[in-house]
């Protein structure tokens, strides 16, 4: 008798460690994520001599927007977050077209000799290629149709690496779909095409609106190909004109800081619209969450 | 389970002209078309492009003729001291930080499963760091870690460290990326690992439990059976990730110091526009190339990615 309360208590006591470790945790994981986020908030609200301050401004005292007029009124930074939203819009828009027929193809038809897994296989693939080994051809690709430093060039660069996400995206969401509704529909004399129109789509409507808003991300979040392509404020995106205000001699802190914060803000509030669909989009439609 | 487009054709006679019809028939096939063939003008083209440009000697000056140098470049990669330092800076970066990121993310999906999985908002600001622009992320973390203002010095102060030159460090500079990438990506293995849990069936349990077993035993003998294909999906998609890492290391150590930092990416980027040499550049690019197809597709046919 004497034992089991023992154990009974001992356990209780490991229970409450253990939920008590958990919250620190949690607490401690909150901290590291948030404070880098607000570090970068604060510096952006900072005059430049309270961004070098030693030691430095825990809370920005003396607020300011100067580095907010600089980058986005003195300097072309509005310039560059059109440029980086008429690009996304652009590349999600063609990704989610194609994608879509492509996602519902692969999750309803079926194909001879295998070709349905060979193809979503390969399509899965062209994912997986780095970016920087298309540089090479897409550089010259678009410097012969005399095309570098457009827009175009750049909607059609990330198609690339969109395309394959938003097909298997909408593979997966389809897939989730009962086939039953649209043999209903063609029983009831819809076409193929009619059925898949006006019974799976708006269905689906739910993973059409995640992944847009994850081909929105991904393109807003590029880098590296819009380095190769674009050369002037003409094109350039937003975190083009972050990395032109690091330079070798000097780096506008306050200046980069304010673009910086501006270029997250949108991004976390998509994070907040898709955080149901967050697995999903992020494993490529293999982990339903 | 699958319809075959076939079905309505032998259906009633519909509404509609030959080219409709027509259509409606090849649906299957129109549907698959459009991304099968932009898909395939967007990267095999360039691919064998590639080719043809990694056997060439090719001059910035584009009135210079391309110069047929076969097998050169490919040639080259096997003497070129940076290209090795490169790739085994690749392979540091790309094996440290997702096993960083993986033992992180396990780790606190499996103390927190419990108490967390009704906290949807703490659990998506927890998701912010991965959605967030890589740029950002870089010249947050040069703020922080800026030898002279940085708050990153400030508390080694505090605690009476040394100060030090973190990204600037021949010594730290490694470090100091993988420690960025850690925390925009921790959160990437969190989140699949929450949902592989949260997917895990009871009743298993409740039988090893009967039967005494420890939760070191419960843990080995069923969540890790049962999570894998979850884990297998999460370290394939962080390491081809973490296999062309650029931003962060453009911004951070632009390769330096001492090459510590250069990764292939970067190196391919310098070669193609510092060095001027993009026939070379092309070479190694292949070999990226070749080197991720084999190991991605090596890892999804074993995980049976594809169906």
């Amino acid at each position: 008798m004497a034992t089991a309360i023992t154990i009974r208590a001992r356990s209780r006591t490991r229970e409450i460690l253990i939920r008590l470790s958990a919250y620190l945790a949690i607490f401690v994981a909150l901290v590291l994520t948030l404070f880098p986020i607000y570090w970068i908030a604060a510096n952006s609200f900072k005059f430049d001599i309270d961004i070098f301050a030693v030691p430095p401004e825990w809370l920005p005292w003396h607020p300011t927007l100067k580095h907010y007029d600089e980058a986005f009124i003195q300097r072309p930074f509005l310039r560059y977050a059109l440029n980086s939203f008429l690009v996304a819009m652009g590349t999600t828009i063609v990704s989610l077209v194609f994608g879509t027929m492509a996602g519902y193809a692969l999750a309803r038809f079926s194909y001879p000799w295998q070709w349905r897994k060979q193809i979503s296989f390969w399509i899965l693939s062209t994912r997986m290629m780095p970016p920087i080994v298309s540089i090479i051809p897409l550089y010259l690709f678009f410097n012969f149709f005399d095309m570098l430093n457009t827009k175009s060039a750049l909607i059609i660069a990330y198609t690339a690496f969109n395309l394959p996400f938003a097909t298997w995206m909408m593979k997966s969401y389809f897939q989730d779909l009962p086939v039953e509704l649209e043999e209903a529909a063609m029983v009831d004399g819809d076409t193929r095409w009619g059925a898949f129109l006006h019974v799976a789509l708006p269905l689906a409507r739910p993973g059409l609106a995640a992944t847009a808003i994850f081909c929105l991300i991904i393109s807003w979040n590029e880098f590296l190909l819009s380095l190769i392509i674009t050369l002037t404020e003409q094109s350039q995106t937003l975190p083009i004109g972050i990395a032109g205000r690091v330079t070798q001699y000097k780096t506008y802190w306050g200046e980069i800081s304010a673009a910086g914060f501006m270029a997250c803000v949108p991004i976390v509030i998509f994070a907040f619209i898709v955080q149901k669909h967050l697995v999903r989009g992020l494993s490529l439609g293999a982990v339903k969450g | 389970m699958s319809i075959s487009a076939n079905a309505t054709s032998t259906a009633p006679v519909r509404p509609g002209g030959t080219l409709e019809r027509w259509a409606e028939r090849h649906l299957r096939v129109l549907m698959l078309a459009p991304t099968v063939l932009i898909l395939l003008g967007l990267t095999i083209f360039p691919s064998i492009y590639m080719f043809y440009a990694a056997v060439h000697k090719i001059s910035p000056n584009p009135d210079v003729p391309w110069d047929f140098v076969g097998p050169g470049n490919f040639l080259r990669l096997l003497s070129d001291q940076q290209f090795h330092v490169a790739l085994l800076n690749t392979a540091v970066f790309t094996i440290a930080a997702v096993t960083v990121e993986f033992a992180l993310g396990l780790g606190l999906a499996l103390l927190l499963d419990k108490y967390i999985r009704r906290m949807t908002f703490l659990k998506t600001v927890l998701m912010i760091p991965m959605m967030l622009p890589p740029i950002a992320v870089a010249i947050t973390w040069k703020i922080i870690y800026e030898p002279q203002f940085g708050v990153l010095n400030e508390i080694m102060f505090r605690l009476g460290l040394p100060a030090q030159a973190w990204a600037g460090d021949v010594d730290l500079a490694m470090f100091s990326i993988i420690v960025a990438d850690v925390w925009q990506w921790t959160p990437f293995i969190f989140l699949l690992m929450l949902a592989g849990l949260a997917s895990l069936p009871v009743e298993p349990y409740e039988a090893a439990e009967l039967d005494g077993a420890s939760s070191w035993r419960q843990f080995w003998d069923l969540t890790v059976p049962f999570l894998k294909p979850v884990i297998a999906i999460a370290v394939l998609l962080r390491v081809m990730d973490a296999l062309r890492l650029f931003d962060l290391v453009f911004i951070l150590t632009g390769g330096g110091p001492a090459d510590r930092t250069k990764v292939l990416s970067l190196y391919i980027y310098q070669v193609a526009y510092r060095f001027a040499d993009p026939g070379y550049a092309a070479a190694i690019s292949l070999f990226v190339l070749f080197a991720t197809i084999i190991l991605s597709t090596w890892f999804m046919k074993r995980m049976r990615l594809a169906e």
